[in-house]
């Protein structure tokens, strides 16, 4: 008799493998349906016959399968097997309805044209009129039965899905709450039904060995070779390619936890893989090669799956632990629990792992099944003293050395997890044993793979980690991103990881706990599609969709602003006051456009939207009047461009060079490097002095004085040369020499220069009046001065007395002399170039 | 031409961003394939729709102009004419003048 112990553990597997095609149909687009093509290109009076027929077919289906209900409604595997189905039974009524659409609308597009019968005192229509229009309402009538006979037949199969979902809701509550009368089961005859059954297996296995050495050995030989090269080819090649990362090094001090996961991680996935391929293919070519033979090909499955789950569990262990490495563990334990957390979690897969091979054995054998309760509860028992032996372990240690056991929650919880297994065992519960001891182990494992994602998440997300990751360092060095950006992305990623834990394993918990995964799917289908709240339905799909949208449109506008400024622009010569202000309208434009059809991919009515513009327009016209007028200005700015980035601009007291136009305030960075953030709209409605507008021609004038008395000829002479001996100063317009008053106490002169690029304006009026200075000296030509302080003149010192402090301060000069001109040399060694003083 | 080939800054960096944008796109159609039927109703008063869905009947009723989404996978439905048809969950019913019409 087929236990239902048995079936549970395979439907914990088959659960997994229904929640892995879920999500892969989630991801994919829906099936489209062949059928309506199909339909196209039949006869009408066929179809309805066909379809009838096909409907017959499925019904006829249907019944068989209610039956098989009834038959096999202990089974909870082919309880699944009969609803995935009827599934598939319903959709194929689905279908073949859906044949009749075509021909349903050209029958309904018919009877309007041909329009109403007549009313009693209208005149008569034509007798063929109304022979069609009978026509086509009884074929329309035929059609509609048909489709009603499918609408019925999947009514029924839902009705049945819902049964067959009672009926193994009803089969686990048995399970759980059947308890087997031990004492019959673990008598003497225990042992002589194992003997036999061993002899059993034995004499299958041996005349099995036998048949394949004499008949298959070649086929056998050339099976595991192949197996075993793929298996090389995958471990080898996948060693060359993560290499680094695949072992650890005892050499690393303190490995960052990023890369003892990548190295746990690799460690775990190629060997395991490697295993499951030799294992996976092994099967797959002795089947190929018909080497398996009766129930042989059932054990070898089950021994395939067994001995790669267990290598799979010793492999994660080892590398989650690493005994030997302390450096590169994961779990922060001491090294002897590591070792012995290892062998206790090795031993719990294989006890779980020998019990699902021996079920298969005791189900194909046909074994009494005293036999299959002795077998669990041996098993159930032993994983119960495995839990409670890991619960005692003292894994940590204190500063002052003494060992500290678990943190107490899961101390305990392990603890009476291992109690209640054995309590369960021994009180004849077994299927109750059986089934928790499982879901410990599946969900343990589940919540530490998620509790060292967890992990993970938390050290790409402490400040610098991101840029040591292999990813952020070929940011760093590929993208403009800088340790500041990264570190902002290295947040991002943390936080997805985190939610990505917690949308993978929630539903594999869920699953394990006897959620359906249909409910599952429902779940995720409402919030993927939309709740509503009142009349607005908040999508998470759409609003995702909508952010991307308004993501992808952002990229393309910058992509399209550095094309654009980068090569049209650059190459074509444009003026950059130009370039920028295009770039600056098409950057705006091109956010504007992805806001809005990102509003409108996220499904905003954009209606709705312009209703509360305009009910804030009012609003705005009082309260945001300044910044509209100064987006206004900042428009006009763009437009008009009385001033461009790098102008040297005064506007009120702000005098500098401009460094960025936004929209709503221009940056303008004073001579004394203060950023001043100047408002748009004092920029337009005030006046704007700009020295480098057109070009940067600009003049300076120099103010001389000279004492009364003075040759003023001589002096304007002079003046007039100096002026035009400059390098700088431009021949035209001229240099020109104004004798500008008579002043009260000299004779003012101005000298007036044109200079080429206004900026080094310093640079010339220093020029000048040192030359008009030494000059004047040089001709005694007085400049009169006001009444100028009297500045007392030390005396000398006295002859000094104390040598040896006079020697030492020189030395000390001396030293500070070198180490000046050093520091002066290193200045000019870094490429500093001396730049030129402001101009005001 | 990989990204690191790239003569200037500019290039290069756009480069970079054109990956993720294929990425993006890829990520949106991804999520932008999961679709239901829809039901609108263009007429002025409220129409009704019969929709059998998961083994039960129910009434959906359609108010003046309003849209409403319904029948992810499948389901069959009475139209107002009394014509019965099946719908795959991609479907949209369109009602005016009393009449509907599946495109």
């Amino acid at each position: 008799m087929p236990l239902p112990l048995v079936s549970r553990q395979q439907i914990m597997l088959f659960r997994l493998l229904r929640l892995i095609l879920i999500l892969a149909l989630v991801v994919s687009a829906p099936p489209s349906f062949d059928a309506m093509a199909q339909a196209l290109g039949q006869g009408a009076a066929g179809l309805i016959t066909d379809q009838q027929k096909v409907i017959q077919g499925l019904t006829a289906k249907t019944d068989d399968l209610e039956k098989k209900i009834q038959q096999d409604g202990e089974d909870d595997a082919a309880l699944v097997d009969i609803r995935l189905q009827l599934e598939d039974l319903s959709r194929a009524a689905l279908t073949s309805a859906l044949a009749f659409r075509s021909r349903l609308t050209d029958i309904n597009n018919r009877i309007e044209v041909l329009g109403p019968p007549p009313a009693a005192g209208q005149p008569q229509e034509p007798d063929i009129v109304t022979g069609e229009r009978q026509a086509l309402a009884s074929e329309k009538a035929e059609i509609n039965a048909v489709v009603a006979s499918a609408q019925n037949l999947s009514i029924r199969i839902s009705g049945l899905v819902d049964k067959i979902g009672n009926m193994r809701s009803a089969l686990f509550r048995n399970l759980l709450t059947k308890r087997y009368v031990l004492s019959d089961a673990l008598s003497p005859e225990v042992f002589s039904d194992a003997h036999d059954e061993y002899a059993n297996l034995y004499k299958a296995v041996s005349s099995w060995l036998i048949f394949a050495f004499k008949f298959k050995f070649k086929a056998i030989l050339a099976a595991t070779f192949v197996a075993l090269g793929l298996a090389l080819v995958l471990l080898v090649g996948g060693r060359r390619l993560f290499g680094r990362v695949f072992e650890a090094d005892p050499t690393v001090e303190q490995p960052s936890y990023l890369s003892r996961l990548s190295v746990a991680f690799w460690s775990t996935l190629l060997p395991s893989l490697a295993v499951s391929v030799f294992l996976a293919s092994t099967v797959f070519l002795f089947n190929y090669y018909n080497v398996l033979r009766g129930d042989i090909g059932v054990f070898l499955n089950a021994l395939a799956a067994v001995i790669a789950v267990v290598f799979g569990v010793n492999r994660l262990t080892n590398a989650a632990l690493e005994p030997r490495l302390p450096n590169w563990r994961l779990i922060p334990v001491e090294t002897g629990p590591a070792r012995w957390l290892v062998r206790l979690t090795t031993a719990m897969a294989v006890v779980i792992g020998v019990n699902y091979f021996l079920s298969i054995v005791n189900d194909k054998m046909g074994s009494p099944l005293s036999l299959t309760i002795a077998r669990s509860f041996g098993a159930t028992i032993i994983f119960g003293v495995i839990l409670i032996l890991m619960a005692m372990l003292r894994p940590f240690r204190a500063r002052d050395g003494s060992w500290r056991p678990w943190p107490a929650w899961l101390r305990y919880m392990a603890l009476a997890l291992g109690l209640f297994t054995i309590a369960a065992a021994l009180l004849g519960y077994i299927g109750l044993a059986i089934f928790v001891s499982v879901q410990v182990l599946v969900t343990g494992t589940i919540l530490i793979t998620s509790y060292i994602g967890f992990l993970s998440a938390r050290a790409i997300g402490e400040e610098g980690a991101f840029a040591d990751t292999s990813v952020g360092r070929w940011l760093s060095a590929n993208s403009s991103y800088d340790d500041a950006a990264l570190d902002q992305l290295g947040l991002a990623v943390s936080v997805a990881i985190n939610l990505m834990i917690v949308l993978v394993f929630l539903p594999l918990i869920l699953l394990m706990w006897g959620f359906q995964p249909g409910d599952i799917e429902a779940w995720a289908y409402r919030l993927a599609t939309g709740i509503t709240v009142g009349s607005v339905t908040i999508s998470v799909t759409g609003i995702l969709s909508g952010i991307i949208v308004f993501i992808i449109g952002y990229f393309l506008t910058r992509w399209f602003q550095g094309w654009l400024d980068g090569s049209v622009m650059a190459r074509g010569k444009v003026d950059t006051g130009v370039r920028n202000s295009i770039r600056l309208a098409v950057g705006y434009s091109g956010v504007a456009l992805a806001a809005l059809v990102g509003i409108s991919a996220a499904g905003i009515d954009l209606s709705n939207l312009a209703l509360v513009a305009g009910a804030l327009s009012l609003g705005i016209g009082f309260g945001l009047q300044n910044v509209v007028s100064n987006f206004v200005s900042g428009l006009i700015l763009l437009a008009e461009r009385p001033f461009k980035v790098g102008d040297w601009i005064v506007a009120g007291d702000v005098s500098g060079t401009v460094k960025k136009i936004s929209v709503r305030a221009t940056e303008i960075e004073t001579f004394q490097r203060q950023s001043v953030i100047l408002p748009n709209s004092n920029l337009i409605n005030n006046a704007v002095g700009n020295w480098t507008h057109r070009n940067k021609l600009g003049r300076v004038d120099i103010k001389v004085g000279v004492a009364y008395g003075s040759d003023v000829k001589k002096v304007h002479a002079i003046l007039t040369e100096i002026a035009r001996g400059h390098p700088m100063v431009l021949k035209n317009p001229e240099p020109f020499v104004l004798f500008s008053n008579f002043g009260a106490a000299a004779l003012e002169f101005e000298i007036r220069v044109f200079l080429a690029d206004v900026m080094n304006g310093n640079i010339a009026q220093n020029d000048i009046r040192f030359a008009v200075l030494e000059k004047f000296n040089g001709e005694h030509i007085e400049i009169p001065s006001m009444p100028r302080a009297v500045v007392e003149v030390r005396k000398p010192e006295a002859w000094p007395t104390d040598d040896d402090k006079i020697e030492a301060d020189f030395v000390e000069q001396e030293q500070a002399k070198v180490e000046a001109a050093a520091e002066a040399k290193k200045l000019a060694k870094t490429g500093r170039k001396a730049r030129k003083p402001d101009p005001d | 031409m990989p990204c690191e080939m790239q003569q200037r800054r500019w290039e290069h960096r756009y480069c970079n961003m054109w990956k993720s944008l294929v990425a993006a796109v890829a990520l949106a159609a991804a999520i932008g394939s999961t679709h239901a039927a829809s039901a609108v109703n263009k007429d002025a008063e409220t129409r009704t729709l019969i929709v059998t869905e998961g083994g039960s009947k129910s009434d959906l009723a359609l108010a003046a102009g309003e849209t409403v989404e319904f029948c992810p996978n499948g389901c069959f439905v009475t139209l107002p004419n009394g014509d019965l048809e099946a719908l795959t969950g991609s479907e949209t019913v369109e009602i005016s003048g009393g009449v509907a019409r599946i495109k």
